[in-house]
């Protein structure tokens, strides 16, 4: 950790970095972004979305568009759990799976009152509550796991955390895994369809309303999130509990408080991608697996703990996903990932974002 | 085991020093061997599992060589078992060269994707050596149901047996106890070396053992290769003695077995995971047998366990087993038979 701190600040002293700045154009800057790493990922991203559209068809770019924003909020909930506490989530995708598996319970009434009584107001809002309950559910759950895991690891914890909470969160999958498939089956729940709409077309192509309203949820609590972190105290702490703890402590934050509000954020955004993505993916004890899986990779792809980061992060492995999947077949898209993820940490182990968010690495 | 090399040993406690056992884990493996003749364990149907449990005892130890010495955990290490698993089926198939030849070229496949991954993740941090295998593990397991020329995918790989089938099990409880006790031999070998002492020294600090000169990387990749082959070779072992492979052996639910069983044991011990995974399976099978009406309740009870052990007791097994030794430590029966 010290390390780190002396690198950076023999790197690019604040004057350097005036120095280049005053000395650029806006035309140097903008090559000079285009030339870096994030730059060249993020053009590539692009250019591969339009060629593939063109020559596979648009629906590429929808299903990148739909699934990368959901992605985006997983990956966001575990970036912050690594800048904040330090806790590398592998429970994650079962806080997903909770997410999904409460809005099925909540939808089934909301359904069949739908059914029964067509064009009310609650066709409308319906969904959204089964959403909500999803997202509070999962915060709750997050708050009960601070509290009974986590904070005792952390009074008790010696050495080593990085590497126990590693192993915690394992097991606290496995026991949600095995959980849900004791109380409720190993059956899939899922629904036919959030909002009982006909497709709009863009495009050229036929989308559901569901999709719409998940892409238009995960952009709305992405805007909601920067508000919140940048704007409100709440956030404002988190932020300076992630950047020093102890130095938070010293100027009189309540550090126990924003590991709860961290952990129920974070949880939350899971169980709203969870609940979101219901009619694509129906709960059922693994489900949260895949989730996880790409979450885990834009973590990788964008750098440990960089929050922003992970916005075009999720963007860029749905596309990447979907490209394999349609032009490799099924199953391949756990095999190619590999690749990509072995080629990033020979060459960019810190992420294609060259990520400086202080992480506090204790093995 | 505190004064392991202060006391000059003769004769048969000499011997007992080079194989790296105390005399009371010496007796512990002579229990094993004469166990399959005493009743309630003579059936062949518990000496399957009791092979089972060496197998995955074994490649506890193999886990908890990376995982306790130097902190790394392979989460992909299933998928490195079931790849020597693999190799060694497939040329053993191909070309009918003799199975413990075969095995060496698992254990060999194994090692070089250990070097391989090494290489690329074990110059950062931990973390992302855990991220790694596990994208790894995944991989595998996804090649292996894709390459279906290869593996037959989900119909599962027939695999030559060591002996002709329907052979009682006892003829592979020796040779497994054989398995279990070179991989103990190889790592206590190591880690009682120069080399062992600078993985310690890594585990425990990575930046101080930086400072006082090792070289962190290096040493990481030589640990982690030496896990990984030995991990091939029980895989071997496990897939000419189960007659059939699917890839469902490489799911990362396989490692969290290891893991939580290394873990119960003890991490850094390496015997703690081999005397824990008896227990163990035994348990699981139990569960599994007398609670089916209750699916998946054995591995609700491994995650708590896992949680708890984390928490409350990092230790695991090893830890209670040394305070009771050191209770008991002026009492000289106990003291000779645990140095």
């Amino acid at each position: 950790m010290a390390n780190a701190a002396t690198e950076s600040a023999i790197g690019e002293s604040a004057i350097d970095k005036i120095d280049q700045t005053i000395g650029e154009s806006w035309i140097q800057k903008v090559t000079g972004w285009v030339f870096s790493a994030g730059g060249i990922t993020i053009c590539l991203t692009i250019l591969v979305a339009i060629v593939a559209s063109i020559h596979k068809g648009p629906y590429i770019l929808v299903n990148t568009v739909i699934t990368g924003g959901m992605w985006a909020l997983m990956a966001i909930g575990l970036a912050l759990l690594f800048s904040v506490m330090n806790i590398a989530g592998f429970a994650h995708g079962e806080y997903f799976m909770a997410g999904s598996l409460t809005a099925y319970y909540v939808m089934q009434p909301i359904g069949k009152y739908n059914l029964d009584n067509p064009g009310t107001f609650m066709a409308y809002v319906g969904p959204l509550i089964a959403i909500l309950a999803g997202t509070l559910m999962c915060a709750f759950l997050g708050i009960i796991t601070e509290r009974l895991v986590f904070k005792q690891l952390r009074k008790r914890n010696r050495e080593g955390w990085l590497l126990n909470c590693f192993l915690i969160t394992i097991g606290l999958s496995v026991i949600m895994q095995n959980g849900h498939q004791l109380i409720f089956g190993a059956d899939f729940k899922g629904i036919l369809g959030y909002w009982d709409f006909p497709s709009v077309p863009i495009l050229g192509v036929y989308i559901s309303m569901d999709r719409i309203c998940a892409f238009f949820i995960a952009i709305l609590t992405m805007i909601g999130f920067y508000m919140f972190m940048m704007f409100s105290t709440a956030g404002k702490t988190i932020r300076a509990v992630s950047q020093d703890e102890d130095g938070a402590r010293m100027v009189g934050i309540s550090v126990d408080t924003v590991h709860i509000m961290t952990f129920a954020l974070s949880c939350g955004l899971a169980g709203l991608a969870g609940a979101s993505l219901l009619f694509m993916f129906p709960a059922y004890p693994t489900v949260g697996v895949m989730p996880l899986y790409n979450s885990w990779f834009i973590i990788i792809l964008v750098g440990f703990g960089n929050v922003a980061g992970s916005i075009p992060g999720g963007f860029m492995i749905a596309l990447f996903q979907v490209v394999t999947r349609s032009y490799l077949g099924e199953g391949w898209e756990a095999v190619v990932p590999v690749l990509l993820i072995s080629f990033i940490l020979i060459f960019k182990p810190s992420g294609i974002f060259a990520t400086k968010v202080r992480t506090v690495w204790d093995e | 085991m505190a004064n392991e090399y202060d006391v000059q040993k003769k004769g048969i406690a000499k011997f007992l020093d080079y194989l790296c056992l105390t005399p009371l884990g010496a007796i512990g493996f002579l229990i094993l061997m004469i166990i399959p003749f005493f009743p309630p364990f003579n059936q062949d149907y518990l000496l399957r599992w009791f092979i089972l449990a060496a197998i995955m005892g074994a490649g506890a130890m193999a886990f908890d060589f990376s995982a306790g010495y130097i902190a790394v955990v392979n989460f992909g290490f299933a998928a490195f078992v079931g790849l020597g698993a693999y190799t060694s089926a497939i040329v053993a198939n191909h070309w009918s060269i003799p199975l413990p030849l075969a095995m060496l070229c698992g254990a060999f496949t194994s090692a070089l994707l250990g070097l391989f991954t090494g290489a690329i993740s074990l110059r950062m941090r931990g973390m992302f050596a855990i991220c790694l295998t596990w994208f790894i593990g995944i991989a595998l397991m996804g090649l292996a149901i894709k390459m279906v020329w290869l593996t037959r995918g989900m119909l599962g790989l027939q695999t030559p047996y060591f002996f002709p089938p329907g052979v009682s099990n006892l003829y592979y409880w020796y040779p497994v106890l054989g398995v279990s006790l070179v991989t103990w031999f190889i790592l206590k070998r190591i880690a009682r070396s120069h080399l062992g002492l600078a993985f310690k020294a890594i585990g425990q600090n990575m930046d101080a053992a930086k400072t006082s000169g090792i070289n962190p990387t290096r040493y990481r990749i030589i640990n982690f290769t030496v896990s990984s082959a030995l991990a091939g070779w029980i895989g071997a072992f496990y897939a000419h003695f189960i007659g059939i492979l699917t890839p469902d052996f490489m799911h990362t639910a396989k490692t969290v077995e290891f893991l939580v069983i290394a873990y119960i044991g003890g991490r850094g011990t390496l015997w703690g995971g081999f005397a824990v995974a008896f227990p163990f399976i035994w348990f699981t099978e139990m569960l599994r047998s007398n609670f089916d009406y209750l699916p998946g309740i054995n591995l609700l009870i491994y995650g708590l366990i896992l949680i708890l052990i984390m928490i409350y007791y990092a230790g695991g097994m090893a830890q209670f087993f040394q305070y009771l030794v050191d209770k008991y430590k002026d009492n000289p029966t106990v003291r000779w038979l645990t140095t």
